[in-house]
């Protein structure tokens, strides 16, 4: 997991800010590349799919997730009315998927969107400012990249101690050192492109500067560099959740599911490893989509 | 280049500077009190205020944080509370421990991820490559600690061919890498600690190779009349400073990264340091394994740099 | 037997189990016992065990002795103190505050150290005496509690003490039960530095420390010198292995790395019974309940304690416990001399809602601390889950405050008032009157002081404590701390959930082993088969 951030954080993509400065035909020709890239639409829909199930989840779980029955512990898959089996307390575990997604989800997205925001906003002001903004904002960075991120992650949350804001938070600040890094690399290439200094000509503000010519073309890289950090925020929340650092019980969360299923591996082995591959699936469509967004943005890994 | 070379060094320093100010304050702002941990299960205020006396916990944190600096700058990293012994010694006796595996692992990840990468690359879009692309973000997708429970399960519970837990048959301090009996306990955990690494150097090697493979000169190559292979050779001698940083990369975070697996497998390296540490609030053992984990780290990057600046004098940074 | 593991290793886990003891180079013929402990880290094995109980049971009781000992030889009686390093012990006819303690004769420390009456004078400075060159703060935190009733120790002979107690305690030797005596020549020729003495820690006990590894295992071998002949290991090695995950523990059993386990959980006992592994449980006083906080609402009203207690549906967590816990309606167990008639609290939920509504208490808004795990805590996560679903059934309304185990010791020994909790989920075994009974209800024992978590306080209950103390003839004493027990019981003191049995796993291949009815075992008497 640690790995995934590594993968593309110390070689932040390099924009190719050229090619997008008639923003329409960029993002039209995006889309054309993406129409035909099946793999990438399949995990697109799987994602929004997943995601529906989540946010749908009251309407459409079968079974009330915090229900427990001492009678139907540890069931295996299809029995009776439990697609899914059910968990060491009898709660069935279709719906508490559908609601742990809920919980999965937000801390796979939630944070890199906090993050990006964050840590986009410090990249562009440091590349744009350089000098001793830029100094003082990468300095900093570079002090929180000097902890790998499970060990940031663990020593953030192992401070704070368990819970929903307290993970939200670790993962936060986790995931903005390399956005802002990517933001500043991308922001910097920008800064000195001609275009840029013919606005700054013509008189154009600094704010205005930022927002038509900088931010747009800062978008793609940050963005497709962000899908790529969703799964990583995903394992690393259940990461957390399996040190005991995550979200309190009896919250329906797929790390805690994992976690505390584990201690029932050996009755119901495939029941057990469900949180896993429910985890293991969204993983991997966020990592695949993220693949085929690169290469449909033209941004090089 | 020795410009260069000093002028990365001497950044280093207030990034350490910082790493001890993150390492202390963490720590500080926890939740929970250490000494608890060592008292009876019926003793009372006094008993605890006596004992933190006795640890300097009651001093102001300033103080704390400086007589702290001080002694970390000439190798002193205090007492480990829970067991009363010096945390230095501790966490390097972990950290010999966690660096031998994670060099196995990133090697292991390496050299397979090589030869994954070319394969893949060479034949694109064959069931090759698709299968080694499955393999890779099957490996960056996978939360390693539950592959860890999932191998557990199959090797030790199952089949009993490996060990479930610990380090050798009578503790790290005998273990021996090339003694079978001992190292069985290692392929467990190499194997949760590599599959990451492996995939994310495939996926690269993959990318390079193919970007070097539709390049002209290997064209050029090819129209000279050298062979397949030859041509793969070149290639791969062409990625190899990139490779190799990458290489020192997943180490760095290998190392920072074990706690998950060292966990599941009671490997007695940092990670599993660490988390003990953050469970009995041990406050000098948790501020020395961070301190020494990402201390590592910083001097792993700093080698890669210099040595990626020694190899490729174009890919020197600002 | 096997020469090399290799052959072992390929084939099944029996096996397996026979070649680890020749992979570790050691003679083939020893026989080596290697338990799974439940504690995070290996226990402080000097003389004054951490890691709550459960290094007592490993760490203490098998290096060293204290001057009374628990029977733990019989799973069918709850465990009592007998003699130990002292024959026998007696309060002065004429000073109902002076306790006279016969010293055991010829008996010597592991490292030939001589046991007497300096000896034993010289361990309570060890923890008393500021001054002492042999004063280990360490050691007071750990075991201070177990002195804060003495006033000083004086020789009469060269095996015989007087010890004089503060007020008039005659529950004092059950304290004298905990309190490990240590080598004074061992930390004497050590200089005094305990970090150098632990290099070669020696008791008395019927083990002698061989090695350990830290954070690894602990290595204990065989002391065929034990002054009590039927004590001596029938094993003769004994290792100690930290494994915190119940998961972990399941799977070295079944691989064969361990022969012993602590506390499998229950959904994997089947498995385990499958493999052949023997289940051993037997009642004993391991109380897993609630404190609740008394001096606020709402369990300042007996009648919302009462609730509590109705709307307790036990069975069904028995049943989620696999059958490994036993319903408890008090906090002793009733093979316990003080158990008393009590009032039972059985599953009522009607009359939970109808007292609830009488108290006027709804919804009856509660937050609980609890720990995500520890010794002794069981399965906290689904068991607090279940106690909260049958709670809010009633009309309580619960929110759980999980933390880590020693931030929830922390809790339990600053006492209610520093924190917001209505209640602490917070087991104890109360093996003996003193933990049972006196610390917990009585109003002098409130934090700071000790254990009374939630200022429980009924003058009745004191003054039975007060008499029980100053009480040395124990039958009519047993009778007071009955009294005692069972009006705490009328009271509502506690949430009343369940006594755990303390499951514990063992190999097929190990024989001799009594589960005794306490919180404390002894592993000499088990057998090692090859």
């Amino acid at each position: 997991m640690t790995d995934a951030v590594a993968d593309s954080s110390l070689r932040p993509p390099a924009s190719r800010p050229a090619s997008a400065v008639r923003v329409r035909s960029y993002w039209g020709s995006v889309w054309h590349r993406l129409r035909y890239d099946y793999v990438t639409l399949f995990c697109l829909v799987l994602i929004i799919a997943i995601v529906l199930t989540a946010v749908f989840a009251p309407l459409i779980s079968p079974m009330d997730p915090y229900k427990s029955s001492m009678a139907h512990r540890l069931r295996p898959i299809g029995y009776h009315n439990y697609l899914l089996g059910t968990d060491e307390q009898g709660r069935d575990i279709l719906s508490r998927m559908l609601y742990g997604g809920r919980v999965s989800l937000t801390m796979g997205i939630l944070p890199v969107a906090l993050a990006t925001i964050i840590g986009g906003l410090f990249g562009v002001v440091a590349g744009y400012f350089g000098g001793k903004v830029n100094m003082l904002i990468m300095r900093t960075m570079d002090v929180f990249f000097a902890f790998p991120s499970v060990l940031l992650a663990v020593a953030i949350s192992g401070s704070l101690g368990g819970g929903i804001t307290n993970q939200l938070l670790t993962l936060t600040v986790v995931l903005i050192p390399p956005l802002c890094r990517v933001a500043e690399t991308a922001t910097s290439q920008v800064r000195t492109m001609d275009f840029v200094d013919a606005a700054r000509s013509t008189g154009a503000s600094t704010l205005s500067i930022l927002f038509t010519h900088v931010l747009i073309n800062v978008m793609s890289p940050v963005l497709v560099y962000a899908s790529t950090l969703v799964s990583v925020s995903i394992i690393l929340a259940s990461g957390l959740s399996f040190l005991g650092l995550g979200v309190s019980p009896p919250t329906a969360d797929w790390g805690l599911m994992l976690s505390t299923l584990r201690q029932s591996i050996y009755v119901q082995p495939i029941v057990s490893a469900i949180p896993g591959v429910a985890i293991l699936i969204t993983s991997i469509a966020f990592n695949l989509l993220s693949d085929g967004l690169r290469q449909a943005m033209d941004v090089r890994a | 280049m020795w410009l260069y070379a000093g002028r990365r060094i001497v950044l280093t320093i207030p990034i350490l500077l910082g790493v001890t100010i993150i390492c202390f304050a963490l720590v500080q702002i926890a939740p929970g009190d250490p000494i608890q941990n060592l008292l009876s299960p019926t003793a009372t205020a006094q008993d605890a205020a006596r004992l933190r006396a006795a640890y300097g916990l009651d001093q102001p944190l300033m103080v704390q944080y400086f007589i702290w600096l001080g002694k970390v700058c000439v190798g002193n990293l205090g007492m480990s509370i829970s067991d009363n012994v010096p945390v230095a010694g501790e966490v390097l006796h972990a950290f010999v421990n966690t660096i031998v595996i994670a060099l196995i692992s990133v090697v292991l990840a390496f050299v397979v991820s090589m030869i994954f990468g070319v394969i893949a690359a060479y034949r694109t879009g064959s069931l090759a490559d698709r299968l080694i692309t499955a393999v890779a973000v099957f490996g960056i997708s996978v939360p390693p600690f539950w592959l860890g429970v999932i191998l557990v399960i199959f090797f030790a519970v199952d089949l009993s061919w490996l060990p479930a837990t610990g380090m050798g048959a009578s503790g790290s301090e005998t273990f021996s890498y090339f003694r079978w009996a001992d190292f069985k306990f290692a392929i467990m955990p190499i194997i949760a600690l590599a599959l990451p690494p492996l995939g994310i150097m495939t996926r690269t090697t993959r990318s390079s190779i193919a970007e070097i493979l539709n390049q002209d000169f290997i064209q050029t190559l090819r129209a000279k009349g050298l062979s397949e292979a030859q041509v793969i050779v070149h290639a791969v001698v062409n990625i190899m400073p990139q490779a190799v940083a990458m290489l020192g990369l997943q180490l760095g975070y290998l190392i920072g990264g074990s706690v998950l697996v060292e966990t599941v497998f009671t490997w007695p390296g940092t990670g599993y340091l660490l988390n003990k540490a953050v469970l009995t609030r041990d406050i000098p053992l948790l501020q020395g394994t961070i301190l020494v984990l990402a201390t590592a780290f910083v001097l792993i990057n700093l080698v890669v740099d210099l040595a990626q600046s020694l190899i490729d004098p174009r890919l020197k940074r600002s | 037997m096997l020469s090399r593991g290799i052959r072992g290793a390929v084939k099944i886990a029996a096996i397996a189990v026979l070649a680890w003891g020749a992979i570790g180079g050691r003679a083939s013929a020893e026989s080596v016992l290697r338990v799974a402990m439940t504690a995070a880290d290996i226990p402080d094995y000097t003389g004054a065990p951490d890691q709550g109980y459960e290094g007592y049971r490993f760490a203490g009781y098998t290096l060293y002795d204290a001057l009374g000992l628990w029977d733990l030889s019989s799973s069918t009686k709850a465990a009592d103190v007998v003699p130990g390093l002292a024959t026998s012990w007696a309060i002065d006819p004429n000073n109902n505050k002076r306790w006279i303690y016969k010293l055991r004769q010829g008996v010597t420390y592991h490292d030939g150290c001589a046991w007497n009456a300096d000896s034993a004078i010289w361990n309570f400075a060890r923890v008393m005496d500021p001054k002492a060159p042999q004063f280990n703060a360490r050691h007071v935190g750990q075991m201070g509690t177990y002195v804060v009733n003495i006033a000083s120790v004086d020789k009469i002979d060269d095996y015989t003490i007087a010890i004089n107690t503060k007020a008039p305690s005659s529950l004092f030797p059950y304290e004298m039960a905990m309190y490990y005596m240590i080598s004074n020549c061992g930390v004497q020729k050590a200089g005094n530095d305990y970090n150098v003495y632990m290099k070669t820690p020696a008791g008395t006990g019927p083990y002698k420390f061989d090695k350990v590894v830290p954070h690894e295992r602990l290595e204990l071998v065989k002391n065929d010198k034990y002054w009590n002949p039927q004590r001596i290991p029938k094993h003769d090695r004994l290792v100690l292995l930290p494994m915190p995950e119940a998961s972990t523990r399941a799977a070295a059993l079944l691989s064969g790395q361990v022969d012993f386990v602590e506390a499998p959980s229950p959904d994997t006992i089947p498995r385990l019974k499958d493999a052949g592994m023997k289940i051993i449980t037997v009642p004993y006083p391991h109380n897993w309940d609630y404190m609740l906080r008394m001096d606020v609402p709402p369990f300042n009203d007996i009648r919302v304690r009462q609730a509590a207690n109705y709307a307790m549906n036990r069975q069904d967590m028995v049943d989620m416990l696999q059958g490994v816990a036993v319903a408890a309606t008090q906090t002793l167990i009733d093979s316990q001399p003080w158990y008393g008639k009590p009032v039972s609290y059985d599953y009522n939920p009607d009359k939970a809602k109808a007292l609830l509504k009488e108290a006027g208490c709804t919804p009856c808004v509660i937050k609980v601390g609890i720990s995500t795990s520890g010794s002794g805590q069981m399965q906290p996560l689904p068991m607090n889950e279940l106690v909260k679903e049958q709670l809010e059934a009633v009309g309580f309304n619960v929110q759980l405050a999980p933390m880590d185990w020693n931030a929830l010791i922390g809790v339990f020994l600053t006492g209610a008032k520093k924190y917001d909790f209505n209640a602490i989920n917070f087991s104890m075994a109360p093996i003996d009157p003193v933990q049972g009974i006196l610390k917990k209800w009585m109003t002098a024992y409130a934090p700071p002081a000790c254990c009374n978590w939630g200022f429980f306080a009924d003058p009745k209950v004191d003054q039975l404590g007060n008499e029980a103390l100053g009480e040395f003839d124990a039958t009519k004493r047993n009778a007071l701390l009955t009294k005692m027990n069972e009006q705490a019981v009328a009271d509502a003191a506690e949430l009343y959930i369940v006594h755990d049995l303390n499951p514990r796993a063992l190999s097929p291949k190990l024989s001799g082993f009594v589960q005794a009815q306490s919180w404390f075992q002894d592993l000499t008497p088990i057998v090692v088969s090859p």
